[in-house]
């Protein structure tokens, strides 16, 4: 088709142009990511079923292992775990207690119910951070109502935020992630801090007040901002070094299985207005009213209604 | 020398006749570094919980096209190390062209040095692959402060240019046999 000479001038072109085409997806990268993440999650879409197929056999061994360990000390297992079951009723009959007090309590303050939000429950398809990032992608099925800024939980604590999200699968930036920075209380202390991942197990506790140091082995949860409600577990206090808290998470971060995705809904923390801060917009042309009244506008009158006072 | 005519005794006057399956055999057997390439991304993007799943996918990829590029470039041209590349990056979720720039570098160093590649040792191959693996972890390094735009620590980079530079002499190993055996289009 081609003569010798074009061809080897074509092979010797081919690599340059590749190269320059890597280096045009760089770019893109560096200004559009958005679209190649999207092109990513798309792939991992069409290949959710393919991971569950592949990670079947080593959930099968993992719960055969965990069934033999069982085995093997039945007694010892039985003993522990009657002995769990009744500590267990205990406080089962202390929460059925303090739920009824609760109750009563609310009612008799004219508490407003918040609203339950609404979840799905997806299963991990994969971890998806690379060297330098903490992610998994979930496999929430289609016709989802996921949105980006979703809260993620497991059965024990706070895991992460979604990022993206694709028609079955949704990205979920965990709280380790170097690019996560949540607003938490910490429970005992009452004070406020920032919890700030850095790529390790343990994210980092940054802004707190400097009167007010975290304490050792304290709960933290979130404040409450933006789509976040108040009050979700995260973990504890923990110093690895002296002025060096971190969170130990509740959450299991290393071994993600069964996530939750709730929506709390984002405008739920938006404030009102703030009075006197509104511009108020003059009307364009002044209002005629009807019947030939001798003034153009009633004296009482606000200048605008609903925009509230100057 | 290089190994294109690697096995000589082979081409003899007698050629086996050109039927459809002997195509296919030649083939799968010059595509298999490309397949394996790409197979090693899909599989090692799935959830399995290894530690260094990401450093391994990295570093599979650059041995792999190192190797092939230098010992039988028939069976790893420039577009099939893009299409390679690509397909990590689809199945990654680093920077975005990272792999695939480092790839297609590390691919032009050692198919413009395979001559004098060919004929050093096996010690002196790796020396020269360990810098290129560390200087494209360090490129993706930097790539990854750019979008975060802050001074990440450059401790997971180290483990992925370790991790690369400590599997390529098994890989090596495998490579070998392969063009001998499984990889080799000549025994087809």
């Amino acid at each position: 088709m081609f003569s010798i000479h074009t061809r080897q001038v074509l092979a010797r072109a081919a690599l340059p142009v590749l190269i320059l085409l890597a280096v045009a997806l760089v770019l893109l990268g560096l200004v559009r990511r958005p679209v190649v993440d999207g092109v990513r999650l798309r792939a991992t879409d069409i290949l959710a079923p393919a991971y569950q197929a592949l990670v079947y056999p080593q959930m099968r061994v993992q719960e055969w292992l965990v069934d033999l360990r069982g085995a093997t000390d039945l007694a010892k297992e039985n003993a522990r775990l009657r002995d769990e079951n009744r500590a267990l009723r205990h406080w089962y009959d202390v929460a059925v207690a303090l739920a009824a007090e609760n109750g009563r309590l609310k009612n008799s303050l004219h508490w407003i119910p918040e609203s339950a939000p609404q979840y799905v429950t997806g299963r991990v398809t994969r971890d998806d951070g690379g060297p330098y990032s903490r992610a998994v992608l979930l496999d929430v099925g289609s016709g989802h109502q996921v949105h980006t800024g979703d809260v993620a939980l497991d059965s024990a604590g706070l895991l992460g935020r979604v990022t993206e999200i694709g028609p079955h699968t949704v990205r979920v930036l965990l709280i380790n992630d170097d690019a996560s920075r949540i607003p938490v209380t910490l429970a005992a202390s009452r004070g406020d801090a920032i919890m700030a991942g850095d790529d390790t197990d343990t994210p980092r506790l940054i802004y707190y007040p400097q009167d007010h140091h975290p304490i050792e082995g304290e709960r933290v949860e979130t404040r409450g901002q933006s789509a976040m409600p108040a009050g979700l577990p995260i973990g504890t206090v923990h110093y690895l070094a002296p002025n060096r808290p971190v969170v130990m998470p509740d959450a299991d971060l290393r071994r993600l299985d069964i996530v939750r995705v709730f929506d709390y809904g984002d405008d739920g923390g938006q404030a009102p207005d703030a009075p006197g801060r509104v511009k108020v917009r003059r009307p364009t042309a002044e209002p005629t009213l009807p019947g030939g009244l001798p003034f153009p506008r009633l004296p009482g009158l606000p200048e605008s209604l609903g925009k509230g006072g100057q | 020398m290089v190994a294109e005519n690697s096995t000589p005794h082979l081409h003899s006057a007698v050629e086996p006749r050109q039927t459809l399956r002997r195509r296919l055999d030649i083939l799968a057997r010059a595509a298999m570094p490309s397949l394996f390439i790409v197979l090693v991304a899909v599989l090692l993007s799935a959830p399995f919980g290894i530690p260094g799943q990401p450093e391994l996918q990295f570093g599979i990829a650059m041995c792999t096209v190192w190797f092939w590029a230098f010992s039988r470039p028939k069976s790893m041209p420039a577009w099939a190390v893009f299409l390679c590349g690509l397909s990590v990056e689809l199945f990654s979720f680093g920077p975005p062209g990272a792999v695939l720039l480092s790839l297609l570098v590390i691919y032009g160093v050692a198919h413009h040095w395979r001559y004098g590649l060919s004929r050093l040792g096996f010690v002196s191959c790796w020396l020269i692959f360990s810098f290129f693996a560390a200087l494209a972890s360090f490129f993706q390094w930097a790539l990854v402060c750019v979008h975060a735009f802050a001074l990440l620590s450059p401790a997971p980079g180290l483990f992925q240019a370790a991790l690369t530079i400590g599997i390529y002499p098994s890989l090596t190993a495998l490579f070998v046999w392969g063009r001998r055996t499984f990889a080799n289009p000549d025994q087809a």
